[in-house]
Parts: C-alpha cells; structure tokens; sequence
C-alpha cells in the first residue's frame, strides 16, 4: 500500500492549526463488483482504520466503510504542539497495515 | 437547430450507448445485499443510541451540487467548536443515505486537533443527501446535509 | 438492452436540444472549485514520484539528456516540445518512446508502452517540463508536416459500425453540446488544455492514463477498432491534438473526470 502524508502549509509555527492530508494506494474493493472475465464477485478489500498518532499519542481515530474513494484521501486539522514526529497508521479488512510518518518541523 | 450540428450531436449520443450495458449491469448487482450493508435508520440510531439530532449551523458541510461522476465526491466538514478539552467535538460521522452501507467514515477527534475539520471523498451510487453528523462532548448530536446530484458524463 | 439504449439516447437528445437547462445539469462555480481542490491531493502524484524512482533506476536524467543530445538543464523545454522528430529513430516520437530508445542505449530492458512502469515513468518525464509552455512544432521538418496532416485524417476518418471519427464529438463547432450529461470540450482552450495535462488521474478509472490511452479508450466506446499504442498512426494523432494546445501551460498528473 503506498501512502502519502502532506501537510499545508508547508511553513508553520508552533501553536498553527495545520492540515494533514493522507492519502493511500488502495482498491477500496465493495465487494459489490464483478470480475469482468469470470464473473465472480470480488471480495471487499477496504481500509478500515486509519490513526493518526504524534509522539505516539493518539490525536484522531478513524473507523471507515468501503464507501471511501478509490486511493481515499483523509484530511483532519492538527494543532502544532511543537517538534515530533506524526505517524500514520492505516489498516485494511484483509488485516494489511501500514505504517506512514512525517517529521513535524515548526519554524519560529 | 441547425441540421448538420444537431446530426454530429446525435453521433456523440450514439457513441456513448455502448456504455450503457455497464449502467444496467451495476444496478442488477445492487440488488444482493453487501454484508456491509445498513440503512439510514439503523446507523444514526448506531451513532446516536437514539438521542435527538439537531439540524445545526454549526455544522458546515461541502459537497459539490453536481458530481459529474459518483465515484469521486469531494465532502469536507467543518464543525464549529472551541476544541478545548472541557468543550470540543468528539466524532464526525459522514453517511451516504442512499449507499447500500450508508456509513462512509466515523471521525474520532480530541482536542488536538485544534479545529474539527475532516476532508475525503466519497463514492455515491446515485442521487442522495450526504449527510454529517458531529457528536459533541456535551452528549448532544449536531448534523447538517447535502443533496447530490450525480450525473453521468461524457464518454467511457 | 436495446430499449434501454435507445431510451438514453433520447434523454441525451432532449438534453442536446434545450441549450437553456445548462444551469440544472452543470456543476456551480463552487462545484467546480471543490473538484479543482482534487489536484492538490491527486493519487497519481504516488505513481509519479514511482516513476520517477523507476526512470532513474533505468536511465536517470543525465543519460536521458544525452541519448536525446541536449543539456540536462534544458531538459524541460525540450520535453515541452514533443512529439518530436529523432534523427536516431528516424520517425517522429512521443515521450514514451524515447524512454525505450534510452533503455535500450543503456542496454537495460526496454518496457512495453503498454506497461504500468511506463505510465508512471512517462508521466514523471512530462512532469519534468511543467510550468512550460506546450511548445510543439509542426513545421519543424517534413517528418513532422507528414505527420501533421496525417493525425488531421485520422482525427476527421469516419470508421466502424457507426461511421464515427474523433471529429464527430471534436469538431470545435459543437463544443458546449452534451455527450450523455457533460459538456462537449475544445480540446484547445486553455481551461482543458488537453494535450499538456495528459497523463492524468481518470476518476472514473481510479488510476492513471495516457494521452495516447485515453485516445484509444475513446475509440473504444465508439466502437472503432483500436489504433495500436504506438503505431505511426497513434503518433500522428499525438501530434495533431498537441497542436491544438500549443503554447498551454503544461501540468502533469492533473486530474480528469
């Protein structure tokens, strides 16, 4: 599963309300969709869980269904408390996780 | 009309019905029940334990009008709070009210997060209200919603 | 089926007829602004930052620059300006092809135009140009005047069951008409700047395609045999529709619907 963290603006402060955007790889399968060539119903493979952690702490829990987009985007706000590092953890239905991180870096 | 463009506008119609069996083939699948599957009622009494929803301002939802393609519907959700530990908004919960599964995502904040905002988007099987809850630290339950209208577009 | 079919085509033909109704079935300003936000987070980003991983691996910049005998810093601008004609390949060539003609100079395997790692490393090369205009030239030489008029004829040829060409919904005097609900583009205007935002992310794929990809996606709805990835004639059609956004920023993965 690739992953991709943004955060924007890319110069923040300490104390700043910033955005992260995270975004995966990832079928989203509902498990409402037939294989063109052999007419089987492809088994549902969605991302069910999604946290976001700083300095292992956790800041927001996400539960998500296989409504999501195809290679889902996830946007939450985040107050900068200060240096640390933010990890990302993303878990799909099948149990395959992935782990994403991102320095938080604030100057001034 | 004049003649001749209205002949070539018939031809991007006639281009395009070879498209259509696809249409007909996703609504015949729909008709067996995803195991994810849950209704309107059930999830917000899922979300709520049938605690009252309160249509509210403080909740802003976006969503576009039109979506000219149900597979990728941009939604954010803003929802007015301090974010303080004593006042903030515990969860943001978006539901589809016409999906087969209605739940789309449930969002867990604290007040870390400074401002409750969650952004994504959202497949839609047709034509529905996207719907936000945000469940507030008090144990109250805000919500406010957006018809959308999916289109088909253009060609293959 | 066939009732079906002929049921749509009537409603698109109501649609086609009342040019007032655009305000109930277009997307608002503020719709279009929440899809515009979608380039800020575009999945395909992650399959250019691939490519990029890739191409290196295969070839790298500096080597590109030399099978292509420029400097590496002037890269950009002449990326901007393909298809081009190579003396080497003695054809006119897209971006694609001259990934191939690269490998096989560093005697690395040569990936099929059809391949995903040559979606990704096209798109990473394209990208190398962005911010540049669309800068094709088509008097450059004979070979590409050649190939100029021979992109016209396919484009304009009426083929397949239906008699269809690309002209039939590309002809600029339809543009605004509706094909199923969505407005016909000018695949010049600066706003679809076709040429210089392929290869983009397709929401309606949920994955990257070429230019060349989505010609041929194309061809398949309207039940046209499919021109070969590759082929003098898919070029030719490169080159004509290029042309039409000449001088077009150019911003790769954009998105499309």
């Amino acid at each position: 599963m690739k992953t991709l963290i943004k955060i924007k603006p890319k110069n923040y402060k300490a104390g700043d309300i910033v955005k992260i955007d995270f975004m995966a790889m990832h079928p989203m399968e509902t498990g409402m969709r037939k294989d063109k060539d052999t007419g089987n119903l492809i088994p549902a493979n969605y991302i069910d869980e999604v946290k976001f952690m700083f300095n292992d702490t956790l800041i927001t829990k996400m539960v998500i269904w296989e409504s999501l987009s195809v290679n889902p985007l996830m946007s939450i706000s985040f107050k900068v408390p200060g240096e640390g590092t933010l990890k990302v953890i993303a878990k799909d239905n099948k149990g395959q996780s992935v782990e994403t991180t991102s320095a938080i870096n604030p100057k001034g | 009309m004049e003649r001749r463009s209205f002949l070539k506008g018939f031809g991007a119609v006639a281009a395009c019905a070879v498209a259509l069996p696809h249409v007909a083939s996703a609504a015949e699948e729909k008709k067996s029940a995803s195991p994810m599957a849950m209704n309107f009622e059930t999830a917000v009494a899922a979300i709520t334990g049938g605690k009252a929803l309160v249509a509210s301002a403080k909740v802003k939802m976006e969503a576009p009008e039109i979506a000219e393609n149900g597979a990728v519907v941009p939604v954010k959700v803003t929802v007015e709070s301090p974010m303080s530990a004593n006042d903030y908004v515990k969860a943001i919960h978006i539901l589809a009210s016409k999906n087969g599964n209605v739940r789309c995502a449930n969002i867990y904040l604290t007040p870390a997060n400074g401002e409750a905002f969650f952004g994504t988007r959202i497949k839609l099987g047709g034509t529905q209200d996207v719907v936000a809850i945000a469940e507030m630290s008090d144990g109250s339950f805000l919500t406010a919603k957006q018809n959308v209208k999916v289109t088909i577009g253009g060609c293959g | 089926m066939r009732t079906l079919s002929i049921t749509a085509a009537l409603i698109c033909l109501a649609f086609l007829g009342t040019a007032n109704a655009e305000e109930k079935l277009s997307m608002s300003d503020a719709d279009k602004a929440m899809y515009a936000e979608l380039l800020e987070n575009n999945p395909a980003e992650m399959d250019v930052a691939e490519g990029e991983q890739l191409f290196g691996e295969l070839i790298g910049t500096a080597g590109y620059a030399k099978m292509l005998g420029v400097k590496e810093k002037d890269l950009p601008k002449y990326i901007a300006g393909f298809p081009r004609y190579l003396e080497p390949a003695k054809k006119v060539v897209t971006l694609a092809q001259t990934i191939q003609m690269a490998a096989a100079a560093n005697e690395k395997p040569v990936p099929k135009l059809e391949s995903k790692e040559m979606v990704k490393m096209s798109a990473y090369v394209k990208s190398i140009a962005n911010g540049q205009k669309t800068s094709i030239d088509v008097k450059a030489n004979k070979h590409m005047v050649e190939m100029m008029k021979l992109g016209q004829q396919v484009f304009e040829e009426r083929r397949g069951g239906r008699g269809l060409s690309c002209n039939n919904c590309h002809s600029m005097d339809i543009v605004g008409q509706r094909l199923r609900m969505q407005p016909l583009p000018d695949l010049g205007a600066k706003e679809t700047a076709a040429a210089g935002t392929w290869p983009a992310y397709r929401m309606t794929q949920s994955q990257m395609v070429t230019l060349d990809k989505r010609m041929q996606q194309c061809m398949k709805n309207a039940l046209l045999a499919e021109i070969p990835l590759g082929s003098r004639e898919i070029v030719a059609l490169e080159v004509y529709v290029t042309n039409k956004t000449k001088g077009n920023p150019i911003s790769v993965p954009s998105v499309k619907r």
